[in-house]
C-alpha cells in the first residue's frame, strides 16, 4: 500500500523536481567550457571587423593610412575567425553527439536490467521514441542552444549597456521594445507549444498507419485494401497539415509583428533621436550608432525567443527520458548459482493482468526428469504459465519452487541457463544461423551440434551455401513456418537445460518431423525434464503428468489413462482428436 | 512466357547513388517538378520576397537621406514628414513579410503532404516481394526518418533558402551596376566560396549519407531487441545485446560527428569569404578613391551592401546541412518511388489467357524462382475443382506456402500460367481476384483497433452494417461461438503487438475475417496451427457449413485436418505430385523426407 502510494506522489508534478537538462551538461564540463570559450572568441572576434573597416576609413581621412597594416590585421582577424567558428562548430558537434550517445547507452543499459513485464507495460514503441527522437531533441539541444544563449546573452548585455551610456533616455525607449517582443513570444510559443505536441501526435498517428501496412503488407494485399489503407493514411496525413498550417498561421505573424517592432523602433529613433540632434542633446555619430545598435540587439532576441522553444522541447524529452532511467529497479537478484535437477513446484497461482485474471489457483508439482504436459483451449492461461516457471512474469500471488527453493531465490542467470524455452512465435534475429542459435554465452560447439541434430536441422544446414553461417534475414522470410521453429527448438536445446518448456513446438512441424525430434529429445537429453504446452494427446499419452487448463483454472491433472476416466473435457478434446490416433497408429505399423 | 524477376532490395543501390550532380542542380531538379502546381503561390511569395527585401534596402537610404536633408539642417518638418514615409514603408514591410511567410509556407507544407500521399500511395503499389527483400525496420525508418527531414526543411528551411537565394541575386546585381570594378572584387570571394562548395559537396553528401544509414541500422538494432526482447530475457542475452546495441550506437555516433564537422565546414568558409570581401572591397576601393574614381561615402554605402551580399550567403550556407539531408532523404525516397510493381493487372489478351479447363485453379507448367535464385516450384500443373477440399501436405519448407501464393497472386510465376475459373489470373482486376480468394496467412496479422474492426478489415460489404445487422451475419456464418471466446466479443481491444493476446486468437480473427467475406476459394496456410482441438473442430464444421460451391485449400501439419480432404496432393522439392489417398501420402511424407 504505502509503496503504491509512494509511486503516485512521485508522479504527481511538483513533488519530485525533476533535474532541469542544464544539469545534464555538468559531466561535460570540460567540453562545454571550451565550447563557451570558442563562442565567445569567435563573437569577439567578428564583432572586431566592423572596427578595423571603421579605423582603416578614419585613418585614410586623416591622411596616415598604411595597406599593409590594414591588409596584415585584416587577414590574421579573417583567418582566426575562420579557425574559431570552424572549431566551435566542430566542438558543438561533437559535445552533442557524445551526449547523446551517452544517453542512449544510459537508457539501454537501464532497458536491459528491467524485467519483461516492464519492457511490455511501457511498450516497446514508447521505448523507441525514448531512444530516438527524445535524445534528438537532447542532442538538438546541446549542440544549438549552449552556444546561441551564450552568443546571444553576451550581444543584448553588451548592446544594452553600449545604448545606455551613450544616451540613457533615447535607450531607454529602444530597448522598451524587448518587453513587448518577449510578450508576443510567450503567447505565441504557449500556443505553439500545445500545437507541437498536437503535431507530434499526428505524425506518431502516420508512423502507426505506415508501420501496419508495412507489417500487414501480405494481407492489405490479399484484401486488396490498399486504397483503405491510402484512405487512412489520407485522413492522418490531412490532420498533420492542418496542424502545421495552424503552426505556419502564428509564425506568420509572429516574424512580420516582431520585425514591426522594430521598425518602431528605428521610427523612435529617427523622430526622438532627430529631435535630439537638432536641438543638440546628441551628436549625428551618436545618433547612426543608434541604428547600427538597433539592428544587433534585434537578432539575438529573436534567436533567445527561437532557442527557449528547443529548450523547452529538450526539457520535455529529457524527462520522459528521466521516467525511463528512474524507473524503481527489479527486486534484487536472488544470486544463488546451483545445477538444477528439475523438480518443479507451483503452488496456488495467481496472474491478473489489471482487472482480468488469466490464471487462478493453479498448483502442481513435476518430477526431475519427468515430462508434463499442459493441455487446454485458446485463451486458457497455457503461455502465461510457461512465462511464469521462466520468470518472465511474475505472480500476482502465490510461489514457484525449483529444487525446493523459491525461484526468486536463484540467480536469474543461473535460472535461464539452465530452463530453455521454445517461444510459440518465432522470433529470427538479424544475424548468422549460428548467433541465431548458439544464443548464450555459455554455449559449447558439441552442445550446438547435438541441438541441431535433435531439432533435425542438420540436413537443411547443409544445403545453405554458407551452412551455420547464412544470415537469417529480419522476421525470417527466408524460412518457412516449420524451419523456424525448429531453429527455436536448437537454440533453448543449445543451452543444454536441465528444463525444457515448450510452447505449441509441434504447431508448425509436421507429424513425422515431430516424432523423429520428440524422440531425439528423449534420447540425447535423458535427464531432462520437459514441460510442454500442446494440442495433440496422441505424442502426450506416455507422459507422466498431463495438465488441463481451461479459462485460467486447472480443471485436471493426472496420466492419459485416469484423465480419460475422470475428466470429461479431456475427453471432448481426446475425441476431437481420435481419428488423427487412428492414423498414427496406422502409420507405425 | 518469361518474366523478369525484380529486385526490390533497397540497400544495395544506396552506395551507387553516392555519386551525385551538385546540390543546387539536384535540388533545382528534384524541387522544381514538386512545385509546378504552386505556380500561383509561388509567384505570390515571391513578390512578397521582393517587396520585403525592397523594404529593407530602401529604408537605409530614406534615413541616410532624412540625416542629410533635413537633421544636419534643422528642419525637423521635414523629419516629421519623412517619418511618416518611413511609417508607410514598415507598414508595407509588414505585410509584405507575411505574406512571403504565409504563402511560402503553405507551399512546403502542402509539398510535402503531397510527396507523403505519394510515397504511401507507391508503398501500396508495390507486392509483396518488396517487403519481404527489405527489412522492416529499413523501410520503416526510410519512410519516417527522411520524410521527416523533407518535413523539417520544407516548413522551416525552404523559405529561407528561397528568400535568402532571391536577396544574393539581388544584391549582386545592385552592386555590380553600382561600380562595376569594384562590384566584381566584391564577388569574387563568394565565386571561390561556392567552387569550394562544389568541391567539398561529394564528400558532405558521402558522409551525411553514411551517418543516416548508421542511424538506421541502429534503430533497426533498437526494434529487434526491444520487440523481442522476452527471447533476450529467456535466453540471457541481455549483455550481448546491449554490446550490439553499443557497437551501433558507437558507429552512429562516429558517423553523426564526421558528418558533422563536414557539413559544418561551410558556415566557416562563408564567415571568410565575407571577411575577404570586405578586405578587398576596402583596399581596392581606396585604390578607386585614390585615382578619384569614387568617393568615401559611396565606399561606406558599398560595405553596407557586401554586408547584405554575404549575410544571407552565410544564412544559406546554414540551411545548407537541412538541404543536403533533405535531398538525401529525397533520394532514399525517390528509389521506393522509382520501383515499379511487377504484379500488374494485365490486358491484352492472347489466347492463352483463356484456359480450356473448367478448373477453378489450374497450374500450367508453373515454375517459380524467388529472388536470389531459389527455386521453389519447377514446372507444376495440377488443377483443382469447384466445391472440393484439398489439401497440401509436404515436408516444412518444401514449397506448400509458395504454391497457396501463387494461387493468390502474391507472386507471378517465373514461367507458365495460373488460371482463376479458365483465365489467366493476371488478368484479373484485383477487386475481382479478392473478392473470389479468402487467404488466411500463416502469421495472422492484426490491426490496432477492436475485434469488430479486424474481422471487417478490407470488407466493403459490411463495413457499414450495424451491430445487430453485423451480429445477425456472424450468426449464418456460424462463427458467433468463436466470439464468444473474445472477453468483450467484438469490441474487445486489440495491440497487435506485445502478448496481450495469443496467437490462437489472432488466428481466430483472421479465421472470422476470412470466412465473413464469403470466398469462392477458401485458402489456409496452417491457419489453425496454434488452435486447440476443440475449437478446431468448430472451425472444421463451419467450413463444412461453408456454400457447396467453395473450393477449400487446406495447408496442415494435424493428420485430422487433413484426412476429410476429397484430394491430397504432396508438395516437396519444387514439385506437386498428386497423392490420391491418405495413406499414399503419408507414405510420401515419409520416403520425401529421407530424399532430401
Amino acid at each position: 500500500m504505502s509503496k503504491t502510494k509512494v509511486i503516485q506522489d512521485n508522479n504527481k508534478k511538483g513533488v519530485l523536481p525533476t533535474p532541469s537538462l542544464f544539469g545534464l551538461l555538468g559531466k561535460y564540463k570540460s567540453i562545454i567550457a571550451l565550447l563557451v570559450v570558442l563562442t565567445v572568441v569567435a563573437n569577439e572576434l567578428s564583432i572586431s571587423v566592423p572596427k578595423i573597416i571603421s579605423r582603416a576609413i578614419d585613418t585614410y581621412t586623416s591622411g596616415n593610412f598604411s595597406i599593409t597594416t590594414l591588409v596584415i590585421e585584416f587577414s590574421v582577424i579573417a583567418f582566426f575567425i575562420f579557425v574559431f567558428t570552424y572549431l566551435q562548430n566542430i566542438v558543438q558537434v561533437y559535445a552533442s553527439e557524445k551526449v547523446a550517445r551517452d544517453v542512449r547507452n544510459e537508457i539501454a543499459t537501464k532497458i536491459s536490467v528491467q524485467p519483461y513485464s516492464y519492457i511490455e507495460k511501457v511498450t516497446p514503441a514508447k521505448l523507441l521514441t525514448n531512444l530516438t527522437s527524445d535524445v534528438d531533441a537532447i542532442k538538438v539541444f546541446v549542440s544549438m542552444a549552449v552556444s546561441s544563449v551564450i552568443s546571444s546573452v553576451f550581444l543584448i548585455v553588451g548592446v544594452s549597456v553600449l545604448l545606455l551610456i551613450t544616451d540613457w533616455k533615447l535607450a531607454l525607449i529602444v530597448l522598451s521594445i524587448t518587453p513587448f517582443i518577449g510578450v508576443v513570444f510567450f503567447f505565441v510559443f504557449r500556443k505553439v507549444r500545445k500545437l507541437f505536441k498536437r503535431a507530434q501526435e499526428a505524425i506518431d498517428w502516420l508512423n502507426k498507419v505506415i508501420g501496419e501496412s508495412i507489417l500487414g503488407s501480405a494481407l492489405i494485399r490479399l484484401l486488396n485494401s490498399e486504397s483503405y489503407e491510402s484512405k487512412k493514411f489520407l485522413e492522418a496525413n490531412t490532420e498533420a497539415k492542418t496542424i502545421s498550417f495552424e503552426i505556419l498561421r502564428l509564425f506568420s505573424s509572429l516574424i512580420p509583428v516582431i520585425n514591426f517592432f522594430t521598425n518602431l523602433a528605428t521610427l523612435a529613433i529617427v523622430l526622438l533621436g532627430g529631435h535630439y540632434v537638432i536641438t543638440g542633446a546628441m551628436s549625428l555619430g551618436n545618433f547612426t550608432a543608434f541604428n547600427s545598435y538597433l539592428a544587433i540587439l534585434i537578432f539575438p532576441i529573436l534567436i533567445l525567443g527561437f532557442i527557449s522553444n528547443l529548450i523547452a522541447q529538450a526539457q520535455a524529452s529529457y524527462e520522459r527520458i528521466l521516467q525511463i532511467l528512474n524507473a524503481p529497479m527489479e527486486k534484487k537478484d536472488g544470486g544463488i548459482k546451483k545445477v538444477l535437477q528439475g523438480d518443479i513446484e507451483v503452488k496456488n497461482i495467481m496472474l491478473n493482468f489489471g482487472e482480468k485474471s488469466a490464471l487462478r489457483g493453479i498448483s502442481f508439482s513435476v518430477k526431475a526428469g519427468s515430462k508434463t504436459a499442459i493441455i487446454g483451449p485458446t485463451a486458457a492461461g497455457k503461455t502465461q504459465l510457461l512465462y511464469l516457471l521462466t520468470g518472465l512474469l511474475e505472480p500476482t500471488s502465490g510461489k514457484i519452487f525449483f529444487d525446493g527453493r523459491n525461484i526468486n531465490e536463484y540467480s536469474k542467470e543461473s535460472l535461464h541457463s539452465q530452463v530453455g524455452f521454445v517461444f510459440q512465435d518465432s522470433v529470427m534475429f538479424n544475424l548468422s544461423l549460428r548467433e541465431n542459435i548458439a544464443f548464450s554465452n555459455t554455449v559449447k560447439d558439441e552442445y550446438i551440434e547435438k541441438a541441431i541434430k535433435t531439432a533435425e536441422l542438420e540436413d537443411y544446414i547443409n544445403t545453405l551455401p554458407n551452412k551455420l553461417d547464412t544470415v537469417v534475414s529480419e522476421r525470417g522470410t527466408s524460412l518457412s513456418g516449420g524451419q523456424k521453429q525448429r531453429i527455436m527448438l536448437a537454440r533453448a536445446l543449445a543451452l543444454n537445460p536441465k528444463i525444457l518448456l515448450l510452447d505449441d513446438f509441434t504447431a508448425r512441424v509436421d507429424a513425422n518431423t515431430e516424432r523423429k525430434i520428440l524422440n531425439n529429445i528423449a534420447k540425447n537429453y535423458p535427464q531432462l525434464t520437459l514441460v510442454s504446452v500442446t494440442q495433440k494427446i496422441s505424442s502426450i499419452e506416455s507422459y507422466g503428468q498431463i495438465i488441463l487448463l481451461m479459462e485460467g483454472e486447472l480443471l485436471a491433472k493426472g496420466k492419459h489413462e485416469e484423465l480419460l476416466n475422470s475428466s470429461p473435457e479431456y475427453v471432448q478434446i481426446f475425441q476431437s482428436q481420435r481419428s488423427t490416433n487412428q492414423y498414427e497408429l496406422k502409420d507405425e505399423n | 512466357m518469361k518474366i523478369n524477376i525484380m529486385d526490390y532490395s533497397l540497400t544495395k543501390t544506396d552506395l551507387e547513388k553516392e555519386k551525385q550532380k551538385g546540390v543546387l542542380s539536384t535540388a533545382w531538379r528534384r524541387l522544381v517538378p514538386l512545385m509546378a502546381e504552386e505556380k500561383r503561390s509561388v509567384i505570390i511569395s515571391i513578390t512578397a520576397i521582393l517587396v520585403s527585401s525592397a523594404v529593407s534596402l530602401i529604408v537605409p537610404i530614406v534615413i541616410a537621406h532624412i540625416v542629410d536633408k533635413y537633421i544636419t539642417s534643422k528642419n525637423f518638418q521635414g523629419v516629421l514628414s519623412f517619418s511618416g514615409i518611413l511609417a508607410v514603408i514598415f507598414v508595407v514591410g509588414l505585410v509584405s513579410n507575411y505574406l512571403q511567410i504565409v504563402t511560402m509556407g503553405g507551399v512546403g507544407r502542402r509539398l510535402l503532404f503531397n510527396l507523403r500521399n505519394k510515397i504511401f500511395g507507391k508503398l501500396q503499389e508495390l507486392p509483396v516481394a518488396f517487403f519481404n527483400q527489405n527489412k522492416t525496420g529499413d523501410i520503416i525508418s526510410r519512410i519516417n526518418n527522411d520524410t521527416d527531414k523533407l518535413n523539417q526543411f520544407f516548413s522551416q528551411a525552404l523559405m529561407q533558402f528561397l528568400s535568402n537565394i532571391i536577396l544574393i541575386v539581388g544584391t549582386g546585381i545592385f552592386i555590380v551596376f553600382l561600380n562595376f570594378k569594384l562590384g566584381l572584387v566584391a564577388l569574387l570571394p563568394a565565386g571561390i566560396a561556392l567552387f569550394l562548395t562544389k568541391l567539398l559537396n561529394p564528400w558532405v553528401k558521402r558522409v551525411s549519407l553514411r551517418s543516416l544509414r548508421t542511424l538506421g541500422s541502429m534503430s533497426g538494432e533498437i526494434q529487434e531487441s526491444i520487440n523481442n526482447f522476452k527471447v533476450i530475457v529467456a535466453f540471457n542475452r541481455l549483455d550481448y545485446f546491449r554490446n550490439k546495441f553499443r557497437e551501433a550506437n558507437e558507429l552512429n555516433y562516429r558517423a553523426s560527428v564526421s558528418s558533422g564537422i563536414a557539413s559544418n565546414i561551410f558556415n566557416p568558409i562563408y564567415v571568410l569569404s565575407s571577411s575577404l570581401a570586405q578586405l578587398a572591397v576596402l583596399a581596392y576601393g581606396i585604390h578607386l578613391i585614390d585615382q578619384n574614381q569614387f568617393t568615401v561615402g559611396l565606399l561606406i554605402g558599398f560595405l553596407l551592401y557586401v554586408n547584405n551580399f554575404y549575410s544571407p550567403l552565410r544564412q544559406l550556407a546554414s540551411v545548407w546541412p537541412s538541404l543536403q539531408l533533405a535531398l538525401a532523404g529525397l533520394d532514399r525516397i525517390s528509389e521506393v518511388l522509382t520501383l515499379e510493381s511487377n504484379i500488374k493487372t494485365r490486358f491484352k489478351k492472347t489466347k492463352k489467357t483463356f484456359s480450356s479447363s473448367k478448373a477453378v485453379i489450374q497450374f500450367k507448367d508453373v515454375s517459380f524462382t524467388y529472388e536470389g535464385g531459389k527455386d521453389a516450384l519447377k514446372n507444376v500443373s495440377f488443377s483443382l475443382e469447384e466445391g472440393k477440399t484439398y489439401a497440401l501436405v509436404g515436408p516444412t519448407g518444401g514449397g506448400k506456402t509458395t504454391t497457396a501464393s501463387l494461387m493468390a497472386r502474391l507472386y507471378d510465376p517465373s514461367h507458365g500460367t495460373v488460371y482463376l475459373e479458365g483465365k489467366d489470373i493476371r488478368f484479373y482486376e484485383p477487386s475481382e481476384r479478392v473478392k473470389k480468394i479468402g487467404f488466411i496467412l500463416q502469421d495472422p496479422f492484426l490491426f490496432n483497433g477492436t475485434v469488430r474492426e479486424n474481422i471487417l478489415y478490407g470488407n466493403e460489404a459490411f463495413k457499414e452494417y450495424k451491430k445487430g445487422k453485423l451480429t445477425q451475419m456472424l450468426e449464418e456464418a456460424h462463427l458467433t461461438k468463436l466470439l464468444s471466446r473474445f472477453p468483450q466479443g467484438l469490441d474487445t481491444q486489440i495491440v497487435s503487438s506485445g502478448d496481450s493476446i495469443s496467437l490462437g486468437q489472432k488466428q481466430l480473427i483472421a479465421f472470422i475475417r476470412a470466412v465473413l467475406r464469403n470466398p469462392d476459394i477458401l485458402i489456409l496456410d496452417e491457419a489453425t496451427a496454434n488452435i486447440d482441438t476443440v475449437t478446431e473442430q468448430l472451425l472444421e464444421e463451419i467450413i463444412n457449413k461453408l456454400p457447396k460451391k467453395t473450393t477449400k485449400v487446406i495447408i496442415a501439419h494435424r493428420l485430422n485436418t487433413i484426412e476429410n480432404a476429397d484430394d491430397i496432393f504432396f508438395i516437396n522439392g519444387g514439385e506437386v505430385v498428386h497423392a490420391g489417398s491418405m495413406k499414399n501420402a503419408m507414405d510420401m511424407l515419409l520416403q520425401g523426407e529421407r530424399k532430401s
